[in-house]
């Protein structure tokens, strides 16, 4: 029974690739958590399928509107006591590219569907008192980029949610804070640098102090965000940039 | 798409007051910098799915050079 009340339910999206798998794979080498990550292609994350306390769940988070279906489906019975947003997609288009269409595409992962999960998981059903939620921002949300105006805006809207959210909850102990990395090695990355330039690239990596950053320094941080040991922290936007935005 | 429809589109989406040819060096046009490369990356994905990379960008001259990347066979 006391075996039980310790384990940890934590659900992660973006799962399979990028930060939020480098979190998984980090959250797994505890057996007390139970790991439920969200992502499309479960192919992606094979390695990992045939641990006990890892459950997948294939979804795509654009489908907003049957979120709750899912966590009705999947989660029964189940209370979260930590949840990264991790899913997120990055862009570079020049304004007068934009369509309404992209924008709200941007949004609608990046954003919508972390409102719409969050708007399950403060339900009592769904959630421990003194649970803790990390949406992943960026420094983009912060500073600006050319090119960048959809991804810049959906990540400053993250920090919009964090910030109220947090005082939402307050009241059961359930902390909300989000995490802004500057530019870490993910296949995200490698895909941004493809369309660069050596030279512009070199500059990138220039911008950031301390070197670009390893996905291991962020599912780090995103532990303890999620631990007893972040108890007090609320509200907050945790820079993680090598440096990068303080220059 | 007809490579005339291309040359007009291309000259709306950069803005470029001249009007381009096949032949014209989109990198001694006056508003060439990094800004219509990337303006160029983008209508290029947009109407074409084709990923122009950095390295891409950075062999690119004249509009024609643009077509190759893209390849021939996507214009009549």
């Amino acid at each position: 029974m006391l075996e039980v009340e310790s384990k940890k339910n934590i659900l992660v999206t973006g799962a399979t690739s990028g930060i939020g798998k480098g979190l998984v794979i980090s959250l797994l080498q505890d057996p007390e958590n139970i790991v439920y990550g969200i992502g499309r292609d479960e192919e992606k994350i094979s390695g990992l399928l045939d641990k006990q306390n890892f459950k997948f769940i294939a979804y795509d988070l654009t489908d907003i509107n049957s979120i709750e279906n899912m966590f009705r489906d999947k989660f029964e019975n189940v209370k979260f006591d930590g949840f990264v947003h991790c899913a997120g997609m990055e862009e570079t288009i020049p304004i007068t590219l934009y369509s309404p269409e992209k924008v709200l595409q941007i949004f609608q992962i990046n954003v919508f569907s972390a409102i719409e999960l969050l708007r399950l998981l403060s339900k009592k059903k769904y959630s421990e008192n003194n649970a803790s939620f990390v949406l992943l921002s960026s420094v983009m949300g912060e500073l600006g980029q050319a090119g960048k105006v959809g991804y810049c805006a959906s990540k400053a809207a993250l920090l919009g949610v964090v910030k109220s959210l947090a005082l939402e909850l307050a009241k059961r102990e359930i902390r909300v804070n989000a995490v802004s990395p500057g530019i870490v090695n993910t296949p995200l990355t490698s895909q941004l640098f493809q369309q660069l330039d050596a030279k512009n690239v070199d500059r990138i990596k220039d911008m950031h102090p301390m070197g670009i950053g390893k996905v291991d320094d962020v599912a780090d941080l995103l532990c303890f965000l999620l631990s007893e040991k972040a108890r007090w922290i609320t509200g907050q936007n945790l820079k993680i940039d090598g440096g990068y935005s303080v220059q | 798409m007809e490579k005339q429809e291309f040359l007009k589109n291309l000259q709306e989406v950069l803005e470029v007051e001249q009007t381009l040819t096949v032949e014209t060096n989109l990198k001694d046009l006056d508003e060439w910098d990094s800004m219509t490369a990337m303006l160029l990356i983008g209508y290029v994905s947009d109407e074409f799915g084709v990923t122009l990379t950095g390295d891409n960008i950075g062999e690119i001259s004249t509009v024609q050079s643009v077509i190759d990347f893209i390849g021939e066979s996507k214009f009549s």
